[in-house]
């Protein structure tokens, strides 16, 4: 329980804060750019975790400090990360079953297996 | 109290014989009866006070703001018509248990039987005009049951309908009739009205409301030109055509004049009208009566015309008229009752009810015959008989009127007539039935049971000696009786012999001539043979499809099925009602000091803004609208939370969860293609309605949020901890302060989720076996990952449900918000795993949940009750455990619970069944 927080520790909390903001950052920016539908569904998933998670340890680190240890924020990283990867991959299969359209680079297993398979690499 | 027992016995008695129905039929007829016994033991607890002169009476206030009262009162009049409610009741009873046959559901007759003698004893015995017409109308809905008792017979649910719709009706002019009265005389009270029946003749709306009652009470006792419906009533099993319409339902009516006579009574509208149509109520029944080849028929006809007979008295209204009323009331019950039941012995007996097959039955039922012939000779007027006396006090009266000045002699001259007809029906009662010749009879007839000759046999008793010793068995009963309805100091004199006097050459004559008119009858069937008469059920039946058909017509225009249309109506009403109030206020914007914009708060305005747009523009794809529709749900849960408004924003959130479910889930079976876009007209129309009807709520918001403005918030937040012992007061609000709003939504809730469910029943929609482009459903259903994750996060989102739940009275949460959490994590189960994975687990059912919920909530509200508190008071303490600490109990948790239960029942009621159309699952009505 501390009243004002020591240097190093409120350094701490803004970098996840920051490391979160940045993964939320890109995650929208690939949203907007990225070429295809798989492709894009990396973004936004990478924004749910990777980006939220940050925010979630900065805000863990500082109220464990302030008003001593909450659960809350654990279980929000709990849930987010149970159920985040499954829409993602719920998306991808309605993605794969609708036959979206794809782009050269992003290449699909079940047409040309051999491309994948062991022995090419 | 005696006296409130006693009506409220039967209708307490009348579960009795639903309870032994799967009994013997023995059984079933000794509960029945056994009530009827009771009821009259009390009744004859109470008459010697009456007799004395006194007048027992109950109150208990009901609802006093509109003057009505839970309020009995027994004077003389009562008094007369409870004994033959309760006497012929009872005979009724035991004639029943041998009438009806063994397919016959008798715990069901005897128990619409019972509901209807106390509805009969509510108006005879009511003290208050409102409770009179409560038991007014309870009569003509319990004698729907009892006349289409054998529903499976088309006539006799025609009948039933036709006395339903008839009676109803003239109850609802009572209604209004009674309300002038109760307005003039300032209550509803018979002491207050009989008090003010001065002030009621002499008020300007004296005139409608004696014809608005005397409507009702022509229709209940078919009087011309109401009086159609009552021969179709003979649909009904004998016994209940005995009851109603010897001493019960048709008198009704007749009670109705004389409790009303000493306030309405007297004046000359009241005189003409009816004695007027008392008369042609009579002379049109005994001519119709003479004509019926039916049994039961030819009693009908001769109900209407006694009963004519009965009003034309009440209508002339002098002391004797109203003593001789009195009499042939009590005369008619007792030789009519005993009438049919005698139709109905020869009816059971023989098979057939055609006066023109029966014939010869004197050798087979001797019995039978002696009771008929006492009972037809006292509706005939036969000296020595009960009848032959109030028939000669009615014919003095009739003799001594002056009404009609130098016509006056028209009326006995009519009345003679109407005698005559009498004379000639009962005539024919017997002979065509008793002697005439005999014809081939569906049964080889025989006497009936003992124990069903036993009440006619009572009857018959009753007729002779009160028609030898009239002053010995009935002015005791009389005296208070006419007391109640002439005024104090009333007399009862009842002769047998006045000397040779015009009266009793008008007895003569009326034998003479019914005779001759008997044994010239068959002229008098050519001659009717030239009219063509119409049924009057089926001109009934054209009258009500005529009206049905228009008030279908008129429907079909208002009520088109066109969502888009209703809700243009509605706008558009909203508009005319809100812009002139818009327009009186000076300045849109208020006094109050706004606050600072920042760039937050801009930029959700903005995402709000676009989403609502987009959700317009992009309304033909459908999924795409709809999430520009949750976003606009999301941004609003955000504004909550910016204002400080977490229980607001918690519940947005579910609820915003739950309903775009329930839209995708809907939207499977909605076409795929989207029809073309409405023409250019229609949306311009469209555009110009919403526009404004945004614009106006927008300034109504924006006028209100800038003015300074004082609610009840400030008592709410002051009370919330030591009245209702919470810190949330949003929470302490909804379970406590308005805990009532809250038990009236729970349970709308609950009502709206059943009417969803009873929707989706018959549904059968077209279900898509692929999406828009043709292309079919992923052959698996249930992906492996979601349905492991979904059993993982139920655990937990169920703790989560109940963290909301419990903190909810101090902290935000509560049991809405709960139970709508629990609600998405069953529905994510169902998503995840499928209908049958979640009904082999849990298989429970989402009504009785509901129902459930709702239930305990008003029980906690009833529960205070207990401790002598009001309804839904709530009750909280403190206490301090080791470990968990200091910590509060409330009451309030309970009613939680039934809201949390309720919201978990009605949100799967409505999603699960949804969900469920697709599957074998479907949702389905029990027993079909």
């Amino acid at each position: 329980m501390l009243d004002t927080l020591p240097f190093w520790l409120e350094l701490t909390i803004c970098f996840f804060i920051v490391l979160g903001a940045c993964f939320a950052l890109i995650g929208s920016i690939g949203l907007l750019r990225l070429p295809d539908f798989m492709t894009r569904l990396h973004a936004p998933t990478k924004n749910t975790t990777m980006g939220v998670g940050g925010v979630i340890l900065g805000s863990l680190i500082y109220f464990g400090a302030t008003t001593g240890f909450n659960i809350h924020e654990l279980l929000i990283a709990i849930f987010l990360f149970l159920t985040a990867p499954i829409s993602a991959h719920l998306l991808a299969k309605a993605g794969m079953h609708r036959q979206l359209k794809l782009t050269e680079n992003t290449r699909d297993l079940r047409k040309k297996p051999e491309q994948f398979s062991d022995e090419q690499s | 109290m005696y006296l409130a027992l006693m009506v409220a016995l039967p209708f307490l008695g009348a579960i009795a014989p639903l309870l032994v129905r799967h009994h013997s039929r023995r059984t079933i007829s000794y509960a029945a009866g056994a009530v009827a016994v009771v009821s009259l033991l009390l009744l004859g607890y109470l008459t010697p006070s009456v007799l004395a002169g006194e007048v027992p009476q109950f109150l208990a206030t009901w609802l006093p703001q509109l003057g009505l009262h839970v309020a009995f009162r027994l004077d003389g009049l009562s008094l007369l018509f409870a004994a033959l409610i309760l006497g012929i009741g009872l005979l009724i009873i035991i004639y029943a248990h041998f009438y009806l046959s063994q397919h016959d559901d008798a715990g069901r007759f005897y128990a619409c039987l019972l509901l209807f003698m106390g509805s009969m004893l509510g108006i005879v015995t009511a003290d208050n005009l409102i409770l009179l017409w409560f038991f007014w109308e309870l009569t003509s809905i319990s004698s729907f049951l009892l006349i289409g008792f054998w529903f499976h017979q088309s006539n006799a649910r025609r009948g039933a309908r036709m006395a339903l719709a008839i009676t109803g009706a003239g109850g609802l002019a009572l209604l209004a009739g009674i309300l002038l009265i109760g307005n003039i005389a300032g209550s509803y009270q018979l002491d207050a009205v009989f008090a003010a029946a001065d002030a009621i003749r002499a008020h300007s709306l004296y005139v409608p409301a004696l014809l608005l009652v005397l409507i009702g009470a022509f229709t209940k006792s078919a009087q011309f030109p109401f009086q159609f419906w009552l021969p179709h009533a003979m649909a009904a099993p004998t016994p209940v055509s005995a009851y109603l319409h010897s001493a019960t339902m048709v008198k009704a009516g007749i009670f109705l004049l004389a409790r009303l006579f000493p306030v309405l009574g007297g004046t000359f509208e009241w005189f003409t009208i009816v004695t007027l149509v008392g008369l042609a109520t009579m002379l049109f029944g005994a001519y119709f009566a003479l004509l019926k080849n039916d049994l039961k028929g030819l009693l009908a006809f001769s109900t209407i015309s006694h009963l004519g007979l009965i009003t034309m008295l009440l209508g002339l209204g002098t002391h004797g008229a109203l003593l001789a009323a009195l009499f042939h009331i009590l005369n008619h019950a007792t030789f009519k009752a005993g009438l049919f039941m005698i139709a109905g012995i020869i009816d059971h007996e023989t098979g057939s009810r055609d006066l023109r097959k029966l014939g010869g039955l004197r050798k087979a039922m001797p019995m039978t015959m002696w009771l008929a012939m006492i009972t037809s000779a006292a509706m005939a007027g036969v000296p020595l008989l009960n009848g032959f006396l109030s028939k000669e006090m009615f014919f003095t009266e009739a003799y001594q009127q002056h009404l009609f000045g130098g016509l006056s002699w028209f009326i006995p001259v009519l009345v003679t007539l109407g005698a005559m007809l009498s004379v000639a029906y009962s005539i024919r009662f017997v002979y065509d039935v008793f002697f005439d010749k005999a014809h081939e009879l569906p049964k080889q007839p025989h006497e009936p049971p003992i124990m069903m000759r036993v009440p006619v046999l009572i009857l018959a008793a009753l007729c002779i000696t009160v028609g030898i010793a009239p002053m010995i068995m009935v002015s005791g009963f009389l005296t208070p009786a006419l007391t109640s309805v002439a005024g104090a100091d009333a007399e009862v004199y009842i002769a047998l012999w006045h000397g040779f006097n015009l009266p009793l050459l008008m007895s003569v004559l009326a034998l003479l001539g019914g005779i001759i008119i008997y044994l010239q009858r068959t002229e008098l069937f050519n001659f009717n043979r030239q009219f063509d008469i119409r049924d009057a059920k089926d001109v009934f039946a054209g009258i009500v499809s005529r009206v049905t058909r228009f008030c279908d017509n008129l429907m079909q225009r208002i009520e088109t099925g066109s969502l888009q249309r209703y809700m243009a109506a509605l706008f558009i009403l909203v508009l005319v009602f809100v812009i002139p109030e818009l327009m009186n206020i000076s300045a849109l914007t208020g006094s109050r000091p706004q606050l600072d914009v920042d760039a937050i708060s801009l930029s959700g305005a903005i995402i709000l803004m676009a989403a609502a747009f987009g959700a317009v523009i992009f309304h033909r794809q459908r999924l795409t609208s709809l999430l520009m529709l949750s976003v606009v749900g999301l941004m609003v849960s955000l504004v909550f939370i910016q204002f400080s408004a977490p229980d607001l924003a918690m519940t947005q959130l579910v609820v915003e969860v739950v309903s775009i479910l329930l839209m995708i889930l809907a939207l499977f079976f909605m076409p795929q293609r989207i029809p073309r876009s409405s023409t250019g007209g229609r949306v311009a129309r469209d555009i110009l309605i919403a526009g404004f009807v945004g614009g106006v709520v927008g300034s109504i918001t924006f006028a209100l949020l800038t003015r300074p403005f004082s609610s009840i918030s400030d008592y709410f937040l002051a009370n919330s901890v030591p009245g209702g012992g919470g810190t949330n007061v949003v929470n302490v609000i909804l379970v406590d302060f308005r805990g009532f709003d809250t038990l009236g939504e729970i349970t709308v809730l609950a009502i709206a989720a059943a009417g969803i469910h009873k929707l989706l029943n018959n549904l059968r929609p077209f279900m898509p076996s692929g999406d828009v482009d043709g292309r079919a459903w992923h052959q698996v259903k249930h992906p492996m990952m979601l349905q492991t994750i979904s059993q993982l996060v139920l655990p937990l989102a169920l703790m989560v449900s109940m963290y909301i739940f419990l903190r909810g009275h101090n902290l935000p949460g509560g049991g809405f918000i709960a139970g709508l959490v629990t609600a998405a994590a069953m529905i994510l189960q169902y998503m995840a795993n499928g209908v049958d994975w979640v009904k082999e687990r849990f298989n429970y059912n989402y009504q009785s949940l509901a129902a459930i919920g709702v239930l305990i909530a008003s029980l906690t509200g009833v529960g205070s009750w207990l401790f002598g508190a009001n309804f839904l008071t709530s009750w909280f303490t403190y206490l301090d455990w080791p470990i968990v600490g200091k910590f509060e109990i409330a009451t309030a948790i309970l009613f939680d619970l039934g809201v949390y239960l309720t919201v978990i029942g009605a949100t799967l009621m409505i999603l699960a069944n949804f969900g469920q159309m697709t599957t074998r699952h479907r949702p389905r009505q029990e027993g079909h």
